[in-house]
C-alpha cells in the first residue's frame, strides 16, 4: 500500500488579477460571496456594457435581497445557453422573467433570463480610481428603452461621431 | 496572537469565503463587508487543503494531526509542529476562528 506524501503545508497571498479564473469560477465565487449576503467586486471583462461599463473598469455586485429588479438596472447573471457569468442590463420585464441586454450589443438580447438565474445586481462602477455615476442612476430607463428598440447602440455611434467632429474643429 | 491548543476545536471563519475552484482552493476576505477581488487572497497547496478540510468545526486540533498521520504514514509528532504552524498563520490572519469556547 502507498501513501502520499506530508509535504509541509503552505499558505500563500496571492493577488486576484494573477488568478486566471474562467467565468464559470468567477460564477461560483461571485455566488458564495452574494449568497452570505456581502457585495463582490471585481474587473469586468469585454466590452459589451460600453460606454458604461469598459473593459477593466471595477464593478461592485450587490445581492438582491428582496428588492425587486427594475428595469434598466444592471445584473449579473447565470447566461441560460452559454451556462456563464454575463453583466448585462435589464431591458423588460415578462413575468418571473427578465429580458436582458448588452448596452453595445447590436442585434442580440440574451433572452428571458430567470429570476433564479439573476445573481446580483450592479451597484458601482469605478474607473481609473473614480466613481462612474452615468448608467445606474434613473438615466437608466431610457437607456434600457433605448436599448429594447435598438436605439441606443446608433444614438451612441451618433454622439461619438458628434464628439470628434467637435474636438476637431476646436483643435482647428 | 491567539495560542493554539492541541485540545481546542478549529473553524472557518465567518469573515471569509473559501471554494475549491479548479482544484484550487481560494479564500476571500470579506473585509470591511465586501468580496474584494481587488484585494489579497489566500490558497492552500494539498497538504494545506487537506488539513483544512479537517478543520471543520468538529474535530479538535489532536483529531486533525491523528486523521493526517494515519492518510501520510507518519507519526503524529512528526507532523503535528506544521499542523499547528498553519493554524496559527490562519488564526493570526482571522481566516480560521477557535470554535471551542463558543
Amino acid at each position: 500500500m502507498t501513501f502520499p506524501k506530508f509535504e509541509r503545508p503552505q499558505f500563500q497571498v496571492i493577488r486576484a488579477d494573477t488568478l486566471p479564473l474562467s467565468s464559470e469560477a468567477l460564477l461560483d465565487l461571485m455566488s458564495a460571496v452574494l449568497t452570505k449576503g456581502v457585495p463582490f467586486r471585481f474587473y469586468a471583462k469585454g466590452w459589451s456594457m460600453a460606454p458604461f461599463i469598459k473593459d477593466g473598469d471595477v464593478i461592485t455586485i450587490s445581492p438582491l435581497k428582496s428588492k425587486p429588479v427594475t428595469v434598466g438596472e444592471v445584473l449579473a447573471f447565470r447566461h441560460p445557453q452559454l451556462e456563464k457569468l454575463v453583466v448585462h442590463r435589464s431591458i423588460a420585464k415578462q413575468g418571473a422573467a427578465v429580458l436582458i441586454r448588452g448596452d453595445h450589443v447590436e442585434n442580440y438580447a440574451d433572452g428571458l433570463v430567470p429570476m433564479d438565474d439573476i445573481i446580483g445586481r450592479v451597484t458601482k462602477i469605478e474607473r481609473n480610481k473614480r466613481q462612474i455615476w452615468i448608467g445606474l442612476g434613473p438615466e437608466r430607463y431610457m437607456i434600457a428603452w433605448l436599448s429594447r428598440f435598438n436605439l441606443l447602440i446608433p444614438l451612441y455611434n451618433w454622439l461619438s461621431k458628434f464628439t470628434r467632429c467637435r474636438g476637431r474643429k476646436k483643435n482647428a | 496572537m491567539t495560542e493554539i491548543i492541541s485540545g481546542n476545536i478549529f473553524a472557518p471563519s465567518d469573515d471569509i469565503v473559501a471554494r475549491e475552484i479548479e482544484g484550487e482552493l481560494i479564500i476571500v476576505p470579506l473585509v470591511a463587508g465586501i468580496g474584494d477581488m481587488e484585494d489579497e487572497l489566500f490558497t492552500l497547496n494539498e497538504t494545506g487543503k487537506e488539513i483544512w478540510r479537517l478543520l471543520n468545526g468538529k474535530n479538535t486540533l489532536d483529531e486533525v494531526v491523528v486523521a493526517l498521520s494515519s492518510k501520510y504514514n507518519a507519526q503524529p509528532g512528526e507532523i503535528e509542529e506544521d499542523v499547528v504552524g498553519l493554524v496559527q498563520e490562519l488564526t493570526n490572519r482571522r481566516i480560521l476562528i477557535d470554535v471551542s469556547q463558543i
